[in-house]
Order: C-alpha cells, then sequence, then structure tokens
C-alpha cells in the first residue's frame, strides 16, 4: 500500500470562480446578499459588456441568480449567490489560504 | 477588482471589496438620530405627565409636613415610540439598499425591535394593572418580590428601561454593520444608563417636572453625538468615493 501523494492547494481552485472579475462578483454578491448590476459595475470599474458576460459565464455554472424587474420606468438587474456559488467562494478562500500557507510554511496547512 | 497577483494580494482585494460593500450598506446615523430624538423626548413626556400628590406616610416614617409621591413618565411612549422607531428604521434601510443597487441586512434590526415593543408593551400593560406601588410595600414584578427602594430593584428598572429598549437594538446594529465604532458608542451609552444618574448633581430636585432631564438628556444627546459622527463620517466617505 502506497501514500497518496498530497495533493497541492493550486489544484483546487476553480477556474470558473479564481478568475479575477468572478471572483470580485462573487465577493460582492456574498457581503451585499443582493447587488444591483449598476453598483457592481462602479465597485468593479468594469464596462456593462464586460460584466455581462462574465454574470453569464457565472450564471451557467449555476453560482449566481439574476433577476430582471423594473422600478418605476428604470430596468433594473438584481443578482444574489446560489447556495452552490455561497461554497464556491468560502472553498476558494480556503484554497488561496492553504495556498499562502503553503508558499510560507512548505507545506498545506490542516483542513478548516 | 482583486489583484491577480500573489495570493495575500487577492485575499487583500477581497478584503478591499468588503469593506467597500459594508461602507456602503451603512445608514447608522439615522437609527441613532431617530433613538436619540425619541430619548430626548422623554424629557418633554415626564414634563407633561409628572404629577406630584400627598399621600399617607408609612409606618415609622412619618416627615413633618406629609410624603409626597412623585410619578412622571406615559405607558405608552416608548412601545409606540419604538415601533415607529423601528418600522422607520426598516423603510429607510429598504429605500436606501434600493437607491444604492446593494442589499442591507435589515431582518435583525426588525426582530430585535419587534421582541423589544412587545416587552415594553407587556411591561406598560403591567403597570397600568397593577398601579403605582405604595410607599413601603414590596413591588410585585412579574413574581419577583422586590424592595422599591433597594439598589437592586432599581438597577433592574435600569436595566429593563432604556438600557434593553436602545442598548440592546445598538448591540445589534454594531453586529450587523461590523463596526467597532458602535460597539464603543453602545458600551458607552449602556454604561450611561446603568450607572444610577441622581438628579441632584444637576440642580434638579426629583420633585421638579423637569427631573427626568438628567436621566434622558445625557443619553439623548450621546446618541445624537453618535448620529453626527456617523453622519460625517458618511460624508466624508462619499466624497472620497467620488
Amino acid at each position: 500500500m502506497t501514500d497518496q501523494p498530497e495533493q497541492h492547494p493550486i489544484t483546487g481552485l476553480d477556474d470558473v470562480v479564481h478568475q479575477r472579475v468572478r471572483l470580485g462578483i462573487l465577493t460582492v454578491a456574498h457581503q451585499a446578499g443582493r447587488v444591483e448590476f449598476g453598483f457592481l459595475r462602479t465597485a468593479l470599474g468594469l464596462t456593462a459588456g464586460n460584466l455581462s458576460q462574465h454574470l453569464s459565464v457565472l450564471e451557467k455554472a449555476g453560482l449566481v441568480e439574476i433577476e430582471k424587474g423594473y422600478e418605476g420606468k428604470r430596468a433594473r438587474t438584481w443578482l444574489s449567490l446560489t447556495p452552490a456559488g455561497n461554497r464556491a467562494l468560502r472553498e476558494e478562500v480556503a484554497q488561496l489560504k492553504r495556498l499562502i500557507h503553503q508558499i510560507e510554511h512548505g507545506s498545506s496547512a490542516p483542513e478548516s | 477588482m482583486p489583484s491577480s497577483g500573489t495570493p495575500r494580494e487577492v485575499l487583500a482585494g477581497l478584503g478591499d471589496l468588503t469593506r467597500k460593500v459594508r461602507a456602503a450598506q451603512r445608514g447608522t446615523w439615522f437609527p441613532l438620530l431617530l433613538l436619540g430624538v425619541l430619548t430626548l423626548g422623554g424629557i418633554l413626556v415626564g414634563r407633561f405627565t409628572f404629577k406630584i400628590e400627598a399621600v399617607a406616610c408609612p409606618a415609622g416614617e412619618a416627615a413633618v409636613g406629609g410624603c409626597t409621591l412623585v410619578t412622571q413618565g406615559s405607558a405608552l411612549y416608548w412601545p409606540l415610540g419604538l415601533a415607529l422607531a423601528y418600522a422607520a428604521t426598516a423603510f429607510f434601510y429598504i429605500r436606501r439598499s434600493r437607491n444604492r443597487g446593494v442589499g442591507s441586512r435589515v431582518r435583525p434590526y426588525v426582530l430585535t425591535g419587534i421582541v423589544l415593543v412587545a416587552l415594553a408593551s407587556a411591561t406598560a400593560l403591567w403597570s397600568l394593572r397593577h398601579g403605582v406601588a405604595q410607599l413601603g410595600e414590596p413591588l410585585d414584578f412579574w413574581g419577583l418580590h422586590l424592595d422599591p427602594a433597594s439598589g437592586l430593584t432599581r438597577f433592574l428598572e435600569r436595566l429593563a428601561g432604556n438600557a434593553m429598549a436602545v442598548g440592546l437594538p445598538l448591540l445589534v446594529l454594531a453586529r450587523v454593520e461590523r463596526s467597532r465604532a458602535l460597539l464603543l458608542l453602545a458600551v458607552v451609552y449602556l454604561a450611561v444608563e446603568l450607572v444610577p444618574l441622581s438628579t441632584g448633581w444637576a440642580g434638579i430636585p426629583f420633585t421638579s417636572p423637569w427631573s427626568a432631564l438628567p436621566t434622558f438628556g445625557v443619553p439623548g444627546v450621546l446618541l445624537l453625538l453618535g448620529a453626527l459622527g456617523f453622519g460625517l463620517a458618511e460624508l466624508s466617505g462619499r466624497r472620497n468615493a467620488s
């Protein structure tokens, strides 16, 4: 019987989540609970087109829920994290912390 | 935007984003302003409900000129005032959330508000049904037989009064808004409420219609100063961001 080699934390990073704009979207939505398209665009300093592309990637992956509606005559788009989105963000932050530990101490931190 | 650098830089970028969202969610000045005005309003309520009457002295405590009983305050003021303050706070946060495009965690305020209004109403009902405690008689409060003159009774009265009705929501607010400054304000407020403030230091005797002034004036001004401080901090934060 051989010991399984310990997986490097970098293998636990999800490409959909790890991309920096999408990670920013998930972080803002997590703290806000519910966030409007315009707020996200300003907070992340993106163009509307760029933000829409990233949102559709996250929506397809089932990480965010998008809700479109009107307030008066103004069209507004709100988004919130799905339970899978919350889990994915938690996991991403945990992996980043493990990576930092690995870099600084040369071994993986225990599972948190 | 999180950095694409080292994991530590990415995490630091996420922390900055989180702080930015929290700053947009905060509206601490508004509930502080309401609670401050409500507390200062207690002075006027005390003034207009002030009643002084001559009563029979308890056995062994006969005084020259007889004994007097001073009553003031309204059983309706706090339940109604708190209900309105919580409704207005919820409305304010919901409107602000829509205008700014960022959700708020208003639910804990509303829940705390409902519980406190229910408690304040139950206490008001209880005191209406039992009337004013007679001099020298033990106070029967929810099954506890308390000596009205004892330090413990006075402490419980202070604890069950504004310390609970205003101090507790401040702690909830500090938790929800993750604000250390508000936590500090809440602790100072609770200390002011729980430390006995006699009217003597202000030169106002307890038989004066304005005897509620130090009791409500000090915490009321503290809350209003807090509202001013948080309001100015929010304004300066918005100026820096734009």
